[in-house]
């Protein structure tokens, strides 16, 4: 699917990724996050990623390993903002206090944490990020 | 997103049902912050209904959190599995009240 850089899009990303599960039988809880990667990937995406007003493609490739157990679920995300590598953001101090917890960045590291595989690549002045969560059964 | 809102026991209930996500999370947040500015001191977040969250309202909840740690009360209710596993993933599962249900929530604030 394509999307565009507007928040308005999440739903339109959601409601895909929910006839993907269904369609490929993925079951609920890593389906649950699959959706949450991808949410916050495109979230950050298009909040941050852009340097000017202009509209701008993302473009999202969803599919699932062939037959072979364990299946893997495989979310390419492309876009053509700023360049980031979710691999090297600094991940948020987790055990900190209320009052000492940053307000944000937690996304990023939501997304390492429930996927089991990230791949970044920088190619033709666009952030490729692949990733992978594997099928348990 | 849909969201309730209740008084029981003097806490207010805010009930956050289906889907908080970046688009709107700011309608939560407004609505959070407006309760706390409108002076109440204990509030209770009823997650019962809420199906999914991501880290814009992780970020909401951190705030009332923050605002509410002086002077205030706040707890979380009936979280589902999922959505648990994500609280332990943020680490927030350690910095928030959370009970299995909206009365237990709301008798643990008296």
């Amino acid at each position: 699917m394509t999307l565009r850089n507007d928040l308005s899009e999440l739903e339109r990303a959601s409601t895909t990724l929910d006839d993907f599960g269904r369609r490929h039988a993925i079951p609920a809880a890593a389906l649950f996050d699959v959706h949450l990667a991808l949410d916050e990937i495109v979230t950050n995406i298009i909040t941050y990623g852009y340097e000017d007003d202009a509209e701008h493609e993302i473009v999202v490739h969803l599919s699932v390993s062939p037959a072979s157990a364990p299946r893997r679920v495989e979310v390419e995300v492309e876009d053509d903002g700023r360049p980031f590598n979710p691999l090297d953001a600094a991940p948020p101090d987790v055990e900190a206090s209320v009052a000492d917890r940053a307000v944000g960045g937690l996304g990023i590291y939501l997304v390492r944490r429930v996927m089991d595989d990230l791949e970044y690549r920088r190619q033709q002045g666009k952030n490729v990020l692949v990733m992978r969560k594997t099928l348990a059964g | 997103m849909e969201l309730t809102e209740a008084k029981k026991s003097g806490a207010v209930v805010l009930g956050v049902n289906g889907r908080v996500d970046a688009t709107n999370a700011g309608v939560l947040e407004q609505r959070v912050l407006g309760l706390i500015d409108a002076g109440e001191k204990r509030l209770v977040i009823d997650c019962a209904e809420l199906q999914y969250i991501s880290s814009a309202g992780l970020r909401v909840l951190l705030v009332a959190a923050k605002r509410l740690s002086t002077g205030g009360q706040l707890a979380l209710a009936a979280l589902n599995h999922q959505i648990r596993d994500v609280f332990d993933i943020a680490g927030f599962s350690s910095i928030f009240q959370i009970y299995p249900t909206q009365a237990d929530a709301v008798a643990a604030l008296q």
